[in-house]
């Protein structure tokens, strides 16, 4: 009895190597500076890791689905100007200013959904080219200003950024209760069914009838949903934006999802993995804020870390260190 | 971005009439000059936005002046080419506001071979381009530095906590040249004005609000007792408001910046912000056009040309306009 247990924890860590690798982490981090664990902390990271998280989040479902988005970096800075420069125009207030960056930053993300879905382009042309027709559509909205609330006091705008409920920061909780639901279509609807089978084989899921075309458009919608939601975090937390705030966040986003263990070319990857990729990168971030590392030491060790836990994953997976075929 | 486009334009067209004017124009001494321009990256930030509005103003309100505005769009590659081809076209002096310090050497050498005034502003290049080079008009990031050590000091000892005060520092982007001076200025001076202040701890907000924030949660959870925060420009500075505020211990603590920008002077004017440095673009791109036009007219220019950037606090905030950006 013992010995079966014993086997299926085996089978779970092995399984779940990322998760070693995150407990790992965070228990040394904790060793080196025991206010790494403090509630506050925690809860701090989580905040500031709920922009990248959420992003990271809609961009698992476009990689799983075989595809890539580097625009999201981009994307998210349109966003936050957008709904931040709606806000402040006479007659807007945060109530219509939410809906309309909503359907103007899912707008560009149905025009890349086109692209890439029905037209068939690769999408990371497709999406690198987004990432600076975006950036430049951007400065043409903002005129290359700084976008600011300037009567903070009066707006209820704050609380998707710096509001709690029940004690908890709401960037936290609308990265959990987004990420629940997004891991129920993923894991147990027929979309996301076909979302992997499209990623996995695309020919094979077209003659089994999967629409893949339109698959692929959903991956994207989902994307900039995510994104409009982060870019809506984004701009509550500081009240301002500038033009550039979301620049080479694409790929820190896509790191996450692959640290989670995401194939690059489809198929695989899970919602859960993604999300312990995202706080292993905050965590990771802020550990060595913590420990008083030099700022230009950080950035190897932040890198290292990252190689090791991908490191760790394939070897629990495959039960050794190294292997000379994959 | 209309005005811009306009500008755009209005100086090729302006140029063209002038290559067809010929030498005659070039000859006559005290008429019109032909100055051009490239800037780093117009619209990444309000500061450069709201400079090349200025510069172009500045140049329509001068008879004397027709002007060339480029923009490199932050690529070093670029703004080299627009380095030659400003020299193709035979403007009589360039100003560049280096997308990269030491990248640019070349295409500045190349300027200064054809006889033209080559004319830095805001940021320097490296010193290895000295030679090639007639003046450098813009702020001096150390002086910036130390002013606002000196604004931290004469708080602590308004409030008598010279003698045991610990203070953080939020710097710009790290490898950034005015990053890198502020700090020095900061770092040198606060010793020499306040030396029982300590300073805890240093990291990069990267001209970034949310990231200095970030930064700032973090001192926050790391200290228990933080009395000052300097940050090297405004709009970090106000990130660490943000995060000192969200913790509730923004009472206790004496920010101070560089770079006022219109948020931290608003922050300012609610209390919460104590100081910063007031560094307008306006002054900064109409001395360099001024530096250039005095280079043309054979005048002395020091060959570091700064413009004065005053301290701003809550107590004499009232003598300066709010900032545009």
């Amino acid at each position: 009895m013992a010995e079966t247990n014993l086997k299926a924890l085996g089978g779970l860590l092995a399984r779940q190597g990322i998760l070693v690798a995150f407990v790992v982490f965070m228990i040394a981090f904790a060793l080196w500076n025991p206010r790494f664990i403090e509630i506050d902390n925690v809860f701090s990271v989580i905040r500031s890791s709920a922009i990248l998280g959420v992003m990271a989040l809609g961009v698992t479902f476009v990689v799983i689905g075989g595809n890539l988005d580097l625009s999201v970096g981009s994307l998210l800075s349109f966003s936050a100007i957008v709904v931040l420069d709606l806000h402040e125009t006479p007659g807007f207030g945060p109530a219509l200013a939410i809906p309309a960056m909503y359907a103007m930053t899912m707008g560009i993300g149905a025009v890349i959904g086109f692209l890439v879905g029905y037209l068939k382009l690769n999408s990371l042309i497709v999406t690198l080219g987004m990432l600076s027709a975006i950036h430049g559509l951007t400065l043409t909205w903002s005129g290359g200003q700084n976008m600011d609330i300037a009567n903070q006091q009066e707006t209820w705008f704050g609380i998707f950024g710096r509001g709690t409920a029940l004690g908890i920061p709401i960037p936290v909780l609308m990265f959990g209760l987004l990420a629940a639901v997004l891991a129920i279509i993923l894991a147990k609807t027929p979309f996301g069914r076909k979302v992997y089978a499209v990623g996995g084989n695309g020919t094979a899921a077209t003659f089994s009838g999967i629409p893949r075309a339109r698959v692929v458009f959903f991956t994207y919608i989902i994307s900039s949903f995510c994104v409009a939601t982060a870019g809506l975090i984004q701009a509550s937390r500081t009240m301002g934006a500038q033009n550039t705030v979301g620049q080479g966040m694409e790929l820190e986003v896509l790191a996450a999802v692959i640290l989670g263990g995401a194939s690059l070319l489809g198929g695989s990857g899970t919602v859960f993995k993604t999300v312990i990729g995202v706080l292993i990168l905050g965590f990771i971030q802020n550990g060595l804020l913590l420990a008083g590392l030099e700022f230009y030491v950080q950035f190897v060790v932040t890198w290292i870390i990252i190689i090791l836990a991908v490191w760790l994953d394939i070897a629990t997976k495959r039960g050794k260190l190294w292997s000379p075929i994959a | 971005m209309n005005t811009r486009t306009k500008a755009m334009i209005a100086g090729t067209t302006a140029l063209a009439g002038l290559s067809l004017a010929g030498a005659a124009l070039a000859e006559a001494h005290g008429g019109t000059m032909t100055i051009g321009i490239t800037q780093n990256n117009v619209g990444v930030d309000s500061y450069q936005t709201t400079y090349e509005e200025a510069f172009i103003a500045a140049a329509e309100a001068n008879d004397a002046v027709d002007v060339v505005v480029l923009d490199a769009g932050g690529d070093v590659a670029r703004q080299i080419a627009q380095m030659q081809d400003l020299i193709q076209q035979e403007v009589d002096a360039i100003i560049i506001w280096p997308t990269n310090g030491q990248a640019v050497i070349p295409a500045v050498r190349e300027a200064h071979q054809a006889d033209i005034p080559v004319i830095v502003t805001n940021s320097n290049i490296a010193e290895d381009g000295f030679d090639f080079v007639s003046s450098f008009s813009g702020p001096d990031n150390i002086t910036q530095g130390s002013r606002s050590a000196e604004i931290m000091c004469d708080r602590f000892i308004e409030l008598g906590i010279e003698d045991e005060a610990r203070v953080v520092e939020i710097t710009g982007q790290p490898g950034y040249t005015t990053a890198i001076e502020r700090s020095d200025g900061f770092q040198d001076r606060l010793p020499e004005v306040c030396p029982n202040v300590t300073l805890v701890d240093s990291q990069p907000g990267n001209w970034n609000r949310e990231d200095s924030q970030r930064v700032m949660e973090a001192f926050l959870t790391q200290y228990d007792d933080i009395d000052g925060v300097y940050s090297g420009d405004d709009n970090m500075g106000v990130g660490a408001l943000n995060a000192a505020i969200a913790a509730d211990r923004a009472e206790g603590i004496t920010f101070v910046g560089a770079t006022n920008f219109a948020v931290g002077y608003d922050a300012m004017g609610r209390g919460e912000y104590w100081g910063s440095i007031y560094q307008s673009p306006v002054d900064d791109a109409e001395a360099a056009l001024q530096t250039a036009i005095d280079v043309l007219n054979g005048e002395e220019v020091p060959f570091l040309n700064y413009f004065d950037t005053p301290k701003i606090t809550q107590d004499n905030m009232d003598e300066f306009d709010r900032p545009v950006f």
